[in-house]
């Protein structure tokens, strides 16, 4: 039977199309509530991205608010990648 | 332009409530077009980017036949920015549920985690084994060291020394390491100037670099006082036939 081709989600076509952020736009940028953006909430981490403008320190715990939102592979085939290089993690063959 | 501008939409007064407003809306305009995951996890157009593009590696563990370290070293996937980070993440198996003899490695794009790659034949890593595995959360551990890594706040800007980290699944312990580029000495061909291996950097501020890393590394891992995380070179280990080469520096 004639299988639909799969489909990349929403978010993994996001992933793909979306821009990186310039370093004036991530010291800029408002976050939605309960986010704590590049200005907060360690500024001395961050002073190095405006000074250089090249250079992006992140604090672990700003990292770390990605977490539960970013969930998706990072592309189509990664799980099938994945296993044709690690396997199945059954504690080798 | 032959059309004439309705003056009555120009701000004119500097002084007024209403030239503020005019210019921070068409801020908050500009801002708005920005779309992050946290605004829309689905439909977002811009991602944040780490400073340096990481690779991670996968060892696989040995069948025991002879296999060649070549075939079981495995090129997961190369990366720029935060949301792919944990898109992989996300995506595979934490440390905990790897075979024995498996390891990890996240280096930057170009340089193999091997000691023979040109940018780390010279160097070498900080690194600690956790010999009770059942007492830790080797997961967090790795992913917190992980974040140091891409988010660069193992090192200080002009350091250059942070080539990658590894965390190894053996029987007896895990262990995480740090590799650097050097030792602390200037390398053959890199510069005169103040960057890692050239010989503008005096050898002690080297070794300070590579000691503030060591610090850093031993608190992410969340160490006791009395536990030390220790440096050796890779040529050391190399030449002592074994990984437990006599450490060159301890913090």
């Amino acid at each position: 039977k004639a299988v639909e081709p799969p489909q990349p989600s929403a978010a993994l076509q996001s992933l793909k199309t979306a821009r990186l952020l310039r370093p004036e736009q991530l010291l800029s940028l408002s976050y939605p509530a309960g986010i704590n953006g590049m200005s907060s909430p360690n500024p001395a981490l961050n002073a190095a991205v405006s000074k250089k403008g090249t250079s992006f320190k992140y604090d672990p715990n700003f990292l770390l608010q990605f977490k539960t939102v970013f969930t998706e592979q990072p592309s189509m085939e990664f799980h099938q990648q994945v296993k044709t290089l690690i396997g199945d993690n059954d504690g080798g063959r | 332009m032959s059309e004439q501008v309705d003056l009555t939409t120009i701000p004119i007064s500097p002084d007024g409530d209403r030239g503020e407003n005019e210019s921070s809306t068409a801020a908050a305009d500009i801002d708005s077009k920005l779309v992050t995951v946290f605004h829309d996890k689905d439909n977002f157009n811009v991602k944040h980017p780490l400073q340096n593009k990481w690779t991670l590696w996968f060892t696989k563990p040995s069948s025991g036949k002879g296999d060649n370290w070549n075939d079981l070293l495995k090129e997961v996937i190369t990366f720029n920015s935060v949301e792919e980070f944990w898109g992989i993440y996300n995506n595979i198996a934490p440390v905990s549920e790897l075979a024995l003899k498996s390891d990890y490695h996240l280096f930057k794009e170009g340089v193999r985690p091997e000691w023979e790659d040109q940018q780390n034949k010279h160097g070498g890593k900080w690194s600690y084994s956790f010999k009770e595995k059942r007492n830790i959360d080797i997961n967090d551990i790795w992913l917190h060291t992980m974040l140091a890594a891409i988010g660069e706040t193992l090192e200080e800007d002009n350091d250059g020394e942070v080539m990658g980290v590894v965390v190894n699944v053996r029987k007896a312990f895990f262990r995480v390491g740090v590799w650097t580029r050097t030792i602390g000495k200037s390398i053959p061909n890199r510069g005169d100037g103040d960057v890692a291996g050239g010989k503008g950097r005096p050898a002690e501020k080297g070794k300070q670099i590579l000691e503030n890393i060591g610090k850093r590394f031993k608190e992410i891992l969340k160490l006791p006082a009395t536990e030390y995380v220790e440096f050796s070179g890779h040529t050391d280990a190399a030449h002592s036939g074994s990984t437990r080469a006599k450490a060159k520096f301890t913090v």
